[in-house]
């Protein structure tokens, strides 16, 4: 353990200015839709309050990922024809770019590769959920997928100068990454992204597909399933060498994760197999 | 100035002298073939080692490398005058080891050996296995291999 490292990330990590930050425009939204009272004109109303993320998610919801043919203009079009849902889920993707758009320098991850990942793991994320009849909890699906890494953008300052400690403590003791951050930085990046969600006031489900993502069976029993689910999507991209950095693939692949999420042997083959093309679909959010 | 070509995943390309090839793996198979008498190669990023039906072609190691090797071969290369070098084919880290996804980067590193050994191409280097991701150049002005993985550069010359 390096107890001056440790103590510069408790810093940043207890001063909520050096957080990133998004529009809360997301915050309020999240929050919204899961109240069964709250009515469609709110939230756009709501939404349309801020012209930028507005014409973000414009864009997004007429992106081919999204788009249900027709010519969205409006947020109000937009609500009718895709759903509060996905709807909100274009208003995370549209609140976060600016946070995960980034160079992360201590993973290796040049400018975009990180937002790129997630995505591919958010809509991957979203196919299985769908996939597997579990179609209540595709949309917290998608955004745990997409967001499950954020605590790399803070930790990334602190690997940079350790990672060759790290690298040395996963071969000597045999342990995932993460478990060598943590072993060595006091703090993962899964923690520091829980803290992130945190500051955004972001759900429970969402903070627990952040702090858990590489150790579902750790998550609250609620959560495991979205957990496990964002855990094999985030594998199989991983291993497709999507967003992969310096932290390749030390990471585990927990088989009661998979068992879960009831994804057979041929399913999960295919899934890999079918990741070129489910990325054609992730970059038209990009 | 050497042009930087991006090999995707599931995707196989050629180009000769002084391209650089490039791509980034996981579990996938880098598979990287020279021509050293005309100076021309290729790369094929494979996702799996065999063809499932109806599945496109170059995501599979099967099918990939003849594509790769034959595209060569109708560009005037010769057989003779080719190696081959793969990377790639590394593991999520698992305490159980029958966990049917890990073993994808052993059977993708198989395949591709065993179509090159079927075309008598050489395999002069094979870095392939672990846990970490590579993101291999292949420069054809020379035939070399870079590879960066966890943090550290190796450089293969070997023909």
């Amino acid at each position: 353990m390096n107890p001056q490292i440790k103590q510069r990330i408790e810093s940043v990590i207890n001063n909520i200015e050096q957080l990133p930050s998004i529009p809360e425009v997301a915050t309020r939204i999240i929050n919204m839709v899961n109240d069964p009272e709250v009515s469609f004109k709110a939230i756009a109303d709501e939404i349309s309050k801020d012209q930028m993320i507005t014409t973000n998610i414009l864009k997004l919801c007429n992106s081919a990922y999204f788009s249900k043919g027709k010519e969205i203009s409006s947020v109000d079009r937009a609500i009718v024809t895709l759903g509060l849902k996905e709807v909100k889920d274009a208003v995370i993707l549209a609140a976060t770019k600016i946070v995960l758009n980034k160079i992360i320098m201590g993973y290796d991850l040049a400018k975009g590769e990180l937002w790129r990942h997630g995505l591919y793991v958010a809509v991957l994320a979203k196919k299985i959920a769908l996939m597997k009849g579990k179609k209540d909890i595709a949309d917290v699906a998608f955004t745990g997928g997409l967001i499950h890494d954020v605590g790399k953008t803070i930790l990334a300052l602190f690997v940079q100068g350790t990672f060759k400690e790290i690298m040395r403590t996963v071969e000597e003791k045999k342990i995932p990454f993460i478990a060598a951050e943590k072993d060595i930085m006091g703090f993962d990046h899964q923690e520091i992204g829980e803290r992130i969600l945190s500051k955004w006031k972001f759900p429970e489900v969402l903070k627990a597909s952040v702090r858990h993502h590489h150790q579902p069976m750790s998550a609250p029993d609620e959560f495991r399933t979205v957990v496990s689910i964002v855990h094999v999507a985030n594998s199989l991209c991983l291993m497709a060498g999507v967003g992969i950095g310096s932290d390749g693939l030390y990471h585990e692949l927990v088989p009661e994760a998979i068992e879960l999420t009831k994804l057979e042997p041929g399913e999960l083959e295919m899934l890999f197999a079918g990741i070129p093309e489910m990325g054609e679909q992730a970059e038209t959010l990009i | 100035m050497s042009t930087l070509i991006n090999i995707g995943v599931a995707q196989v390309g050629t180009a000769s002298s002084p391209a650089v090839l490039r791509t980034i793996l996981g579990s996938c198979i880098g598979v990287c073939v020279y021509e050293r008498m005309k100076k021309m190669g290729g790369m094929a990023h494979v996702l799996l080692p065999s063809t499932v039906q109806g599945g496109k072609p170059e995501k599979y190691a099967d099918t990939a490398i003849p594509m790769l090797v034959e595209r060569l071969l109708a560009d005037g290369c010769k057989k003779e005058f080719m190696s081959a070098k793969i990377a790639g084919g590394a593991s999520m880290f698992t305490f159980n080891s029958s966990v049917a996804l890990a073993q994808i980067g052993e059977r993708n590193a198989e395949m591709a050996r065993a179509v090159l050994a079927k075309y008598g191409i050489p395999i002069v280097i094979d870095d392939t296995g672990g846990n970490a991701g590579r993101v291999i150049d292949f420069f054809l002005e020379d035939g070399r291999l870079k590879v960066k993985s966890a943090g550290e550069e190796k450089i293969y010359y070997k023909l």
